[in-house]
Parts: C-alpha cells; sequence; structure tokens
C-alpha cells in the first residue's frame, strides 16, 4: 500500500512538471475505488483544470468523456462514468480525443479560389460571395439547382439549422417560391438501409432496444460488423457477459472475412458476397419448418407481406434501373411465407453460401432456441448492401418470428457508424425525403405541421422528394446542380466510384463550398472553404445509437478565425433578402442571442412530442449525462398530447427522473417500459403480450414480416475481374482519416492502408506482405501495399482494403450501385483485379 | 560473456520496474548498449567477429531499418543495427538481408523469416499500458505480423466499470520474432512493449509437466 501511495505521488508529481505529461496522468487515474474528483463544470482542479463533459467525437457508440480546458484549449479527456453508454472506458480513438483539434494545419481563414487556387480570404468577402452565389443561382434556376450535403458528425442544432436553411428558407428566394428537398447526409451512405428497415417494420425509425441488452443476452449474432473493432467499447461488454457466463454464452459471427470479432466468435459463419439474404431465409425457414416461433407473439403482434423482387441496382442515372414499385409489399399469410421460405433449405443455402451445412444448423439453432436471449447487430455489411433493406427486414422476420424483440436482451439493434447519424441524420431528418420526427415532406399533414412549427407559409416546403446522395452526385455531373455546401464530410473521399464525382467538380457552371476543419480531398476541389469550429469548441449535441441524446457546452476557443456551421448559415441567411425588408434569418433563425441555443432546441422537440419519439427538454440534457428518447412527460401538458397517469405507477423507469414525471424508456414497445405501449394495452384490452407495435398503426398495429428472396449482386467477379472487393474501417482511424491521421501516435501505429488478401490467393499470386499490389476495376486502379495473414483475413477470392488513407483512395475503385429502397450504396461489393504492382 | 549476462539481467530487472526499457538504452552509449540485430545475427560476439562491415545488409533493406554503426559505437561501428522505435524490421519473406550477407554474421540458413529471433516482445511498462488500463488499445497486438500466435489477448473482467472487458496482450515467446514492429507501434510516448534480448528458458530436466511424457 505504501509503495501504491508513492507511485501516485511520483506520477502526480511528474504531471505537474511536465504539461506535455498531462494528458498521459489523467487516463492513469480512473480506477473504480476512486470517485470522480474532477467536478464538472466547476473550479480549477488542482492541475489548473476545468473539467465538463462532453461525448466522443467518432462512432455511434456516444462514449461519454470529461472534456479538461487549460486557457481556451482542450487539454485532457477522460471517460465519464456517469454516461450509461460507456461507464467511463475509451477506446484508443476516444483517448486521443483531445487531440484531433490541434493538428499543424486547421483551417483558420476562409479561403477563395481565384486564378484557380484557393487563397485566404476575409469572412465578409467568403460570405458575400457565396450568398451572392446562392441568390443568383436561386433567381436563375430555382430550388432544384442547389443542394446540401452534410453528415452524421453534424450536431443535432447543425442539422436542425441546415433542414431549415433547405427545406423552410430557400423558398423566400429562389424564383419558384418552393424550399429545396436536396438536403443529404453522409448518413446515406451508412444507415440509410437500417432507417428503411425500421419505417417499414415498425412505421418508426431506430432500434427498440438498448446497450443493456449487451448484460441481459447470451446470444448475440454479429452480421457484417466487425464490432471488435468498429464498436471496440460495446465489444468489449460482450465478451464481459461471456467472460461471466461461459458456458451459456454464445457469440456466432457471420461475415466474408476473418476478422477480431471471428477470433473471439464461438462460431463463425464464412459466406460468399450477398449470400446473407439466403442465410437469413434459412433461419427463418428453420423456425418455420422446427414450430420454433411463438404462435401468440406472431398472431397478434405480426403481419406477413410480400415485397417486389427483381428491383434493380440504380447502376443507370435517375433511378434508370429501377421499377417504380420496388419498394411494394403485397398481402402475404403465414402458410404462403412458410412456403416461401422452405425453398431456402440448409442444403440449397450451403451451396450458395459455401457455409458448411452442419454450421448453418448450430447457428439456426442458437438462433431460434426458446430457452436463449438473443440479439442481432449489424452494420455496414448489411446496410450498405444492393438489398440492405431486404437484409435488415429478414433479421427482423426472425426476431419476429421468435418473439425475441423489445425485451431485455433480446431484439434486433442496427449499430451506427457515426456519433449522430441517429441524433441528426434520422431524427432531424436531414435526408431529402424527410422532416423531423419521421416525419416527410411528401405528407400533406406533416407538411403543415412543419410549416406551424417553423412559421412559415406552407407552399415553401417543397413536397417533392428531393435527391438522394448518389443522386445528387451524378445530378453534378449531368449538370443540373450548380451549387453544393457541404458540411462536415468529406465525400470527395468517401464516394463510391470517385473518379465521376471528382471529374465533375471540375465544371466551370458548378460552385463548391466546404465547411471544414483540416484541408481534405474535399476541401482541394472546393471553390469557397470556410474554416469550422469543431467538437467541443461549439456547442452541441450528439445522438447515438441506442437514442440517446448526449449534450456538450461550448469549452474551447475555436483557433484563429474558424466559425461554427451555425454561424456560417445564420451569416448566409442574414444575406439574403426576402420580402418586407426582412432577411432571411430573421425567419428561420428567430432565436434570441442570448438563449439561441435553448430556443432552437425547444423548437426542434415539438416535432417529437406525444408520438413516441418524445425527445428530453435542453434544461435536462445540459444536466444530464446523456437521455435515451422517448423521454416521455407523464402529463399532457408536458408530452402534448397524452395523459399516462393510469399507467404511470407499473412502468419501470432504469434511468431514473420517474419522480420528475419522466421516464427514460429502455426498451420501446414493451408495456413494462413504454408508456405508450402500456396506455395502447390499456386502450385495447384484447391485445395479449406486454409488446404492442404502437406506432405500426397503418397495419393494425402489427409489425411486418416480409418474403424477399435472395438476388445476386450489382457486380459479381468473373474472368477478368475474379476478386471481390470489400472496403471498410480499422479501429485506430475514423472514416477519412482527416481527424485521426492527425493524430501523430494513431498514424505511426497506422500509417496506411493495405490491402488484405486471403493468404491462399497470395500464395497463388506470389505476393507477399510489403509488396505493392495494384487493385484495379472497371472504374479505376489504386496501389497498396499487400498485407497476409494479418487482422483481416478475407475469404478465398476476396479482397478487404479500408478506406481512411487519402493517399491512396480506394473509393476510386468501388462501385455506386445502391440500395433501390434505401438508395444505399453497397460499398462492400464489387469485381476488381489483383496484381503485382 | 559473463558480463553480457550480468548486464542483461540488471537491464530487465530495470526496464520492467522503469517506466521504459527503451529509454534506458539510449541513455546507455557504446560499449555498454544493446544492438538489436538483423534476422539470423549470430550470437552478439560471433556476429562482431564475422561482420566485415560491408554495409551490403543497410544496402539491400528495403525498409531502411538497418542502422550504421558510427565511430560512438565503438567495436560496432560500421555494423547494421535496429531501433524498433524508429524502424522495426517487416519481416520480408525473401530477407533481403541475409542474401545481401557475404559471411555468416547472417546465418544463410535461416530462410523462414518466422523463424527469426530478434529479441522477444515485452510489456516493459504494465503501469502504462493502455490496453491494461481498459483502454479499447491492443495496437500491439492487431500490428503483430504473427497476430494470435506471437501475440494473444487475455481477456478479463474490468473491474473499474464491471461491465466491461480488459484485452491483456500478451507476448509468446517462442512465435515472437522480435521484429520490434509492437513497439515500434505503440501509442505511447515511449513505447510500453519493447523488444528485449532473451534467451531461451531451459525446461527442467527433474520434473514433468502433466502433458508430458510419463504415463501412468
Amino acid at each position: 500500500m505504501k509503495n501504491l501511495d508513492r507511485r501516485k505521488f511520483l506520477k502526480s508529481t511528474a504531471a505537474s512538471i511536465a504539461t506535455a505529461s498531462l494528458l498521459a496522468s489523467c487516463e492513469q487515474k480512473p480506477k473504480p475505488q476512486e470517485p470522480l474528483t474532477q467536478k464538472v463544470g466547476g473550479e480549477l482542479d488542482q492541475l489548473g483544470m476545468e473539467w465538463d463533459k462532453s461525448v466522443c467525437r467518432f462512432c455511434g457508440t456516444g462514449c461519454g468523456v470529461l472534456v479538461g480546458r487549460k486557457g481556451d484549449k482542450i487539454v485532457a479527456t477522460k471517460g465519464d462514468p456517469d454516461c450509461y453508454s460507456n461507464k467511463g472506458l475509451n477506446c484508443i480513438k476516444g483517448y486521443f480525443l483531445s487531440k484531433i483539434l490541434y493538428g499543424k494545419d486547421r483551417l483558420t481563414k476562409p479561403l477563395i479560389r481565384k486564378n484557380g487556387k484557393l487563397e485566404e480570404s476575409s469572412w465578409d468577402e467568403a460570405l458575400d460571395l457565396v450568398a451572392s452565389k446562392y441568390t443568383e443561382i436561386l433567381k436563375e434556376h430555382g430550388s432544384d439547382a442547389v443542394s446540401m450535403f452534410g453528415s452524421g458528425q453534424w450536431t443535432i442544432f447543425e442539422g436542425y439549422a441546415a433542414s431549415k436553411f433547405m427545406k423552410a428558407g430557400l423558398g423566400f428566394v429562389s424564383k419558384d417560391g418552393v424550399g429545396s428537398n436536396h438536403l443529404e447526409p453522409n448518413a446515406r451512405m451508412c444507415m440509410a438501409s437500417a432507417v428503411a428497415g425500421f419505417m417499414r417494420t415498425f412505421q418508426s425509425d431506430e432500434p427498440m432496444g438498448s446497450y443493456e441488452d449487451l448484460e441481459h443476452a447470451d446470444t448475440f449474432f454479429l452480421w457484417g460488423a466487425n464490432m471488435a473493432e468498429m464498436h471496440p467499447v460495446l465489444f468489449s461488454r460482450i465478451i464481459d457477459t461471456k467472460l461471466k457466463n461461459p458456458r451459456k454464452v454464445r457469440i456466432v459471427d457471420l461475415g466474408t472475412q476473418y476478422t477480431r470479432s471471428s477470433e473471439e466468435a464461438d462460431l463463425y459463419l464464412e459466406f460468399k458476397p450477398q449470400t446473407d439474404l439466403a442465410i437469413l431465409n434459412y433461419f427463418a425457414h428453420y423456425i418455420c419448418e422446427n414450430e420454433l416461433y411463438d404462435k401468440e407473439f406472431v398472431e397478434q403482434n405480426t403481419i406477413f407481406k410480400k415485397g417486389q423482387d427483381n428491383i434493380g441496382y440504380g447502376l443507370k442515372d435517375g433511378d434508370g434501373d429501377i421499377p417504380k414499385n420496388a419498394g411494394a409489399m403485397y398481402p402475404y399469410t403465414f402458410e404462403e411465407f412458410k412456403k416461401f421460405v422452405s425453398t431456402y433449405t440448409a442444403e440449397y443455402v450451403s451451396e450458395l453460401s459455401g457455409v458448411p451445412v452442419e454450421k448453418l444448423v448450430e447457428a439456426a439453432r442458437y438462433i431460434s432456441s426458446k430457452d436463449r436471449n438473443v440479439c442481432s447487430y449489424w452494420t455496414m455489411g448489411f446496410n450498405q448492401h444492393t438489398r440492405g433493406t431486404w437484409a435488415n427486414h429478414l433479421v427482423y422476420n426472425i426476431h419476429l418470428l421468435t418473439g425475441k424483440i423489445s425485451k431485455p436482451g433480446n431484439g434486433p439493434f442496427s449499430l451506427t457508424g457515426q456519433p449522430s447519424a441517429c441524433g441528426t441524420a434520422r431524427e432531424v431528418g436531414t435526408f431529402a425525403h424527410r422532416l423531423p420526427a419521421d416525419h416527410v415532406v411528401a405528407n400533406a399533414a406533416h407538411r403543415e405541421m412543419a410549416a406551424k412549427i417553423w412559421n412559415i407559409p406552407v407552399e415553401k416546403i417543397n413536397p417533392k422528394v428531393g435527391l438522394h446522395t448518389v443522386e445528387m452526385f451524378r445530378a453534378v455531373d449531368n449538370k443540373k446542380l450548380k451549387l453544393m455546401w457541404t458540411q462536415v464530410t468529406n465525400p470527395f473521399q468517401s464516394m463510391p466510384h470517385l473518379n465521376r464525382y471528382r471529374k465533375a467538380t471540375e465544371d466551370k457552371g458548378f460552385f463548391l463550398i466546404v465547411s471544414d476543419v483540416y484541408p481534405t480531398r474535399s476541401t482541394e476541389l472546393a471553390d469557397v472553404v470556410f474554416p469550422c469550429a469543431m467538437w467541443t469548441e461549439k456547442e452541441g449535441a450528439y445522438g447515438n445509437a441506442e437514442r440517446r441524446t448526449q449534450h456538450w457546452n461550448k469549452i474551447a476557443e475555436p483557433p484563429g478565425e474558424a466559425k461554427t456551421e451555425i454561424w456560417q448559415m445564420y451569416e448566409i441567411a442574414k444575406r439574403m433578402k426576402v420580402e418586407g425588408g426582412k432577411t432571411l434569418a430573421d425567419i428561420i433563425y428567430p432565436y434570441s442571442k442570448e438563449n439561441y441555443y435553448k430556443e432552437m432546441w425547444e423548437e426542434y422537440r415539438s416535432f417529437s412530442l406525444g408520438i413516441g419519439k418524445d425527445l428530453a427538454p435542453y434544461d435536462v440534457l445540459r444536466e444530464k449525462h446523456g437521455v435515451v428518447w422517448p423521454y416521455v412527460g407523464k402529463t399532457e401538458e408536458v408530452n402534448g398530447k397524452h395523459d399516462f397517469t393510469d399507467v404511470w405507477d407499473n412502468l419501470e423507469s432504469p434511468e431514473g427522473d420517474k419522480d420528475k414525471g419522466f421516464v427514460s424508456v429502455k426498451w420501446r414497445y414493451n408495456a413494462k417500459y413504454d408508456p405508450y405501449a402500456a396506455k395502447f394495452k390499456k386502450e385495447h384490452p384484447e391485445h395479449k403480450g406486454d409488446i404492442a407495435f404502437y406506432k405500426a398503426k397503418k397495419n393494425g398495429y402489427k409489425a411486418t414480416i416480409l418474403a424477399v428472396p435472395y438476388e445476386p449482386a450489382a457486380e459479381e467477379p468473373d474472368n477478368e475481374f475474379p476478386f471481390w472487393l470489400c472496403t471498410g474501417r480499422v479501429l485506430e482511424h475514423w472514416h477519412t482519416g482527416s481527424m485521426t491521421m492527425r493524430v501523430p501516435e494513431l498514424r505511426r501505429a497506422v500509417p496506411r492502408a493495405v490491402v488484405n488478401l486471403n493468404p491462399d490467393d497470395a500464395k497463388k499470386m506470389g505476393i507477399k506482405r510489403g509488396d505493392l499490389v495494384r487493385v484495379s476495376s472497371r472504374r479505376g486502379s489504386v496501389v497498396f501495399p499487400a498485407d497476409v495473414n494479418g487482422r483481416s483475413i478475407p475469404a478465398l477470392g476476396n479482397v478487404f482494403i479500408p478506406f481512411f488513407d487519402e493517399t491512396r483512395m480506394v473509393n476510386e475503385i468501388t462501385l455506386d450501385a445502391y440500395c433501390p429502397i434505401s438508395k444505399e450504396p453497397d460499398y462492400k461489393k464489387c469485381a476488381v483485379k489483383v496484381e503485382k504492382a | 560473456m559473463d558480463r553480457r549476462n550480468f548486464f542483461k539481467k540488471s537491464f530487465a530487472v530495470s526496464a520492467i520496474g522503469c517506466a521504459s526499457g527503451f529509454s534506458l538504452l539510449n541513455f546507455l552509449g557504446g560499449e555498454n548498449k544493446i544492438y538489436f540485430r538483423p534476422p539470423g545475427a549470430l550470437s552478439e560476439e560471433d556476429f562482431l567477429a564475422a561482420c566485415i562491415r560491408c554495409g551490403k545488409c543497410i544496402q539491400d533493406c528495403p525498409y531502411d531499418t538497418l542502422i550504421l554503426g558510427s565511430a560512438k559505437d565503438g567495436k560496432s561501428a560500421g555494423t547494421p543495427y535496429i531501433n524498433f522505435r524508429e524502424t522495426p524490421c517487416y519481416l520480408c519473406e525473401d530477407i533481403p538481408c541475409i542474401k545481401a550477407c557475404p559471411t555468416d554474421a547472417l546465418d544463410h540458413s535461416l530462410t523462414d523469416i518466422s523463424k527469426a529471433n530478434l529479441g522477444t516482445a515485452v510489456i516493459t511498462d504494465r503501469e502504462a499500458c493502455l490496453s491494461l488500463n481498459g483502454i479499447r488499445c491492443e495496437i500491439c497486438y492487431r500490428v503483430c505480423p504473427l497476430i494470435d500466435n506471437a501475440i494473444t489477448l487475455n481477456k478479463q473482467e474490468n473491474k473499474a466499470t464491471g461491465k466491461h472487458t480488459i484485452f491483456e496482450p500478451v507476448v509468446h515467446k517462442d512465435a515472437c520474432t522480435g521484429c520490434g514492429i509492437c513497439e515500434n507501434a505503440c501509442p505511447l510516448d515511449n513505447s510500453a512493449i519493447t523488444v528485449i534480448q532473451t534467451q531461451k528458458g531451459d525446461k527442467a530436466k527433474h520434473y514433468f509437466y502433466l502433458n508430458e511424457g510419463v504415463t501412468s
């Protein structure tokens, strides 16, 4: 004990001597027995730092962090033990959070392209130029000629301000008098298939469960999700659950390459790309054939439908090869469904997928067993899929048939890739077809509601769905779009079929504005670059995968003249004159200077109240370390629509606040936790069981079980291009690397992208680790060093390449085919050839 | 020989107790410095005798891993050595350094690079190691060219949260080549995992393990 104290003493002395080691000393501290000594929002601690709460800037897990400020700079972070999502833990990216702000080449001044070169300018010059471009194009071509491409890394405030700018605002300036729905988040490339799946199945977006399922479940299915690397903190909870109950807990990993997740799995099913659809149908068949479905649950809570098949791949501009009825669902019966899936026998699916029959059967047994609590987790392997919406449906089918849903330890759970893919992209609805809280532009009543909240004439909201992401970039190439503003995203590294879209920006008639914090492969193409405040240099809020909204205050000052995106949009709107001597900013941003964010939040929140999407009030968010929605108020006065007094007492609210008249719903659709479900049961006494899909009104409050087949991928290997190419991430780097590649330690750890090869393929081609290899597709060719037998081992005939490396961009060879329903591109499958360079 | 053994032992002990074995290495210079040699190098004394200081291995190393000893390196002047933190050995399968060696200073009978033995990686600072502190780091494990053989993960409950796992990287001496890629990649200012020179621990002749030899 004495020794320990001595060591601690030495450590803290060292820390006070060297400012540079502040970070390290702080990270050494969090131990269970030591309570949090840093008082959030309080006075300076012994190291002269002031602490506040925030959330990690990277993945969709939403790890809470405490942020230490010294002067006007962030000097340290620490995992937030009071945040339910991570309980104080971080991964190595989160560990280096404080360093992403201070890369040497932060953008600190606006840039304008003059004579082909980006030159520094004043804010006034840059803003005047952009505002005049907007006005000119809107007056001449109408609102169809402008677009905005945002992000699942936008704060909720930014996404909301952007949505108002495009959907509510531009109609006041454009010649056609309607706003533009050409607003998309990069989240289209990340979880649009999950959105489509949730909406079509439950008529309400986002998962029903919570991260607590990770402790309650005993059977984990990972579908196209290398959770060990991409959601490291959550994966560590699965392994802990397994350590505590090794005899029972089973992890089943299904994928096209052996990953760090496969290494930890009990059962690994390696399948041929695209055949996940067949495997899922086999599981449904196994459940039906062995009568393992929950009869009462299926009768009470589900409705069967058949999906339109043969729906195309989005390979022709203008959704050219996609039938109009691609998303159609037709009436069907359970008996017809059973017959439909009966063709997916173990033998047939084994032949198609390459998975041995025994493994298929073993997995089917785990997923359907009556004495197992089953959770399915998936990410991009499902979502970035030309049949991504179907894949999502098919996994719901399993959980709906077995009734393993909306209960602690049971449920389908789509993990999000981005920190606010849920909070901003989905909940604010920064998509071409959406409005906040699951409302859509095509619905007249929804437009009415939005117009009322936004205090604008309803005609200003464009009822026509805008261009989805791929179409938006194709419209640049087809010279239909004259202007694009990108924020918090780097599409000219991350779009598939990159060469086409990079080249499209060269057109003189196209004006590109890029708001970012560092020079990227997108800023290099811009006509104007706005330098931005990032992360805790501005007030913000993110919404993570378990529906948790996490707010943070502005903690540090942005460098130089960098400004928030909120300010940038305000300044552009201020420069657009509208009738009556007003500016556009007066109309769309009517918030007071003192309470700008609070007023914006409460306005936004009003979209969500009373419909089972209830967000927490601003003051609660500021105080709490993350709040899960629905955060439902007890009385009509609070929630805007219902009185829950009669069901209130029996509700369980694991995260508290019930005494304050609010419950935070951890398992939606479950009457034990969800006041809406409890109310529904009360009003429908004939309804059996605790689960009630009260949002699915159109289907008689029943979730949809959809019959859809296996269909091949858009581009499959052939003689000329004999390999499947799959792209993705590594633990150490985030997306296009614009932040993590500026952290010297992360860059040192993984300095470049490599192509992972199957050892047998490599041997056949005489390729050794470290050899330079040319990977080519019909769209381009890029050289990577080879990695063989490394952290990822693709199946025979497959290669894997991460996309973080801006010096060798794998997206120059990927294919821009997409799911005809969700419009999400498939980054996981295209045909390439591999040669020694 | 004895002197070196003695030194090795004291080095290992102080390296484990000290914040960083690597900075210790830097601190010691010339005669007392431990030189990590290219794959296939003979034992230090034999190597120094056999190496003709021609520099050909250094010339042929595609990654510029090998450093040329300078005058201050005393009798190692002109010989090749490795600073893992600067550039580790990337274990070329065709082993160009050995091919280039005109003598037997680098053993030409080594043809399988995974059998190379430059040293053994050890987590020399368990207190500083991020993975052992519960951070999901494990970079050393994932960058290991012999992942799951030379380094594996030992999983234990993270008592700090009660809900997470500590993934402890564990090095296996039999498989570890001492290439130093892990030491190079460690994100700490001073690597918590360092390559040290080790000798093979002898299996005692007076005791048999459960899985060995004699059956009843």
